[in-house]
């Protein structure tokens, strides 16, 4: 109770160091990083986080017009990567920002943190709706990025999308657009849940309309990585194997050769996606089915082309909310689960298994490009205690790939197992009745 | 348990009732999917090297495998090393 902590001391109010001091000419460091020791020196002289620029200087209007008439009612043309105008049905394509920035090129020398302009931190002030005025005449539009990029004038029909980059988080670098079609998605879970109905929940039977399925875009940060790992354990060759004992008391016993192995892999990897979205990002299976929409991950993220909100028309959007620093761990989490799966094959030799104790990582280099991946979603709440749970059916709107989760009927579920355990067991029973 | 008789056998239902109780949860539910990164993303790595040395023997054991296997158990965090900069 009367343990009070001591404050924190308070800054000088004149002198060097207070907001009194004159303050340093900008890029210019107090220190002279020459007299200071190597570490400190690479510190202070590295250079700051690279942002290579993903911007559409020709969309801050929030204006996308047709190349060819100049009309803004443009939508994606399903199943492609085009964009149509439907005004002058003109079709044309977006850059694939593959090409466009050099992200698959240059792994192996990747050095420190590289972002690109869409996924830099949102700041902190940032708010959700976004205000335009119409150019044409004058009106306000304003699009909610938390679910929405695109809204039309209401009054002269022009369709506004919000291309910048602005710092609310809501704007990606590159957007892969849907080429799976709905009646497609709608198949594909059918399909699904058709194969789970006997112990499904009554009532996602009877309420079961796949024809609601949405067209989602949800936000990754799609990472490339230049990494050393280390890793050091024990690991056990078997030298022989004998029995001991008689009859009904034999015994097996083993000798085996204790190794200490140190493996060490220098790797790259390439798109690898991690959502940058708390909520889908938030794996825990007692809470949620966001596994479900991880599951169906990897996309063909090579093809993204760049940011333009038309390619959203008619589809609804999901904002990040994380930064680099937050996905950071999550990131090194997976560079190690991958070294682990690149090491195994060299310790093969060790038939009793291996037990890695230590891990260690090193990484020299990320670059980090914020993108907007397309998923069909089907959504079932589950009631219950601690406010139910909610079912995903996600189908990936690109590849197909489906997985879901269906609601079990418990009691039906139950009563199957008791059964067949009551029926193994009376097998069991009669087998040890005949032999005794 | 394998020591006479066969009452082992026993065990069978309620193993039995167990294994397709979660086999059936497992094939509704899929609570144990996730995306298979360490398979399914481009990874390029250099050959590995590392050193092995013995170090120790075991006679006499009855396990048959390595206590605390782990070489096939990606996800499963052991201890880290920190990073020494310089």
């Amino acid at each position: 109770m009367s343990d009070q902590k001591t404050p924190a001391p308070t800054a000088p109010v004149t002198g060097p160091g207070s907001p009194q001091d004159v303050p340093p000419v900008p890029g210019s460091l107090p220190i002279d990083p020459a007299t200071r020791p190597e570490p400190i020196r690479d510190e202070l002289l590295a250079p700051d986080p690279v942002a290579i620029d993903t911007a559409a200087a020709e969309l801050k209007d929030g204006l996308n017009r047709c190349p060819k008439c100049g009309a803004t009612e443009i939508r994606p043309k399903p199943g492609t990567d085009l964009l149509v105008c439907l005004y002058c049905r003109n079709e044309w394509d977006g850059a694939r920002v593959e090409e466009a920035f050099g992200f698959g090129e240059g792994l192996d020398q990747l050095r420190g943190t590289v972002i690109a302009s869409g996924a830099r931190d949102i700041a902190a002030d940032a708010a959700s709706l976004m205000t335009f005025k119409c150019t044409a005449c004058g009106a306000e539009v304003t699009v909610n990025t938390e679910n929405a990029m695109t809204a039309r004038c209401h009054w002269c029909r022009h369709v506004f999308g919000v291309n910048e980059q602005i710092a609310n988080g809501a704007v990606p670098d590159a957007v892969l657009p849907f080429h799976i079609k709905k009646d497609d998605a709608v198949a594909r879970i059918r399909q699904f849940v058709d194969k789970r109905r006997l112990f499904a929940l009554k009532a996602f039977k009877e309420q079961f309309t796949p024809e609601n399925v949405v067209g989602v875009y949800l936000p990754y940060m799609i990472v490339d990585g230049n990494a050393s790992a280390d890793v050091a354990g024990k690991g056990e060759i078997k030298t022989r194997e004998y029995t001991r004992g008689t009859g009904n008391d034999k015994k097996t016993y083993y000798d085996a050769d204790i190794y200490q192995v140190d493996r060490h892999v220098d790797f790259t990897v390439d798109d690898l996606p991690l959502e940058s979205s708390t909520e889908r990002g938030n794996l825990d299976t007692r809470v949620n089915t966001n596994n479900i929409i991880n599951t169906i991950l990897p996309f063909d993220t090579k093809n993204a082309v760049k940011w333009n909100a038309s390619y959203l028309m008619g589809f609804t959007s999901e904002k990040r909310n994380q930064d680099v620093e937050h996905l950071r761990p999550r990131l090194e989490d997976q560079l190690l689960s991958i070294a682990r799966a690149q090491v195994e094959s060299s310790v093969r030799r060790y038939d009793r298994g291996v037990r890695w104790e230590q891990e260690r990582l090193d990484v020299h280099g990320t670059r980090w490009v914020s993108m907007y991946l397309p998923v069909w979603l089907y959504s079932y709440h589950q009631p219950g205690r601690n406010g139910g749970l909610l079912h995903y059916i996600a189908v990936n709107g690109r590849t197909g790939e489906t997985m879901g989760s269906v609601p079990v009927q418990q009691w039906k579920l139950l009563m199957a197992a008791l059964t067949v355990g009551t029926v193994l067991e009376g097998i069991a029973l009669w087998i040890v009745a005949a032999s005794s | 348990m394998s020591d006479d008789s066969g009452l082992w056998l026993l065990a069978l239902g309620p193993a039995g009732a167990t294994a397709l109780y979660w086999a059936l949860y497992r094939y509704y539910r899929n609570t144990d999917k996730s995306h298979a990164f360490e398979r399914e993303t481009a990874v390029e790595a250099q050959p590995v090297t590392g050193s092995d040395g013995k170090v120790d023997e075991i006679k006499g054991t009855r396990a048959s495998r390595i206590s605390g296997e782990n070489g096939g158990a990606y996800r499963m965090r052991v201890q880290r090393t920190p990073t020494d900069d310089g």
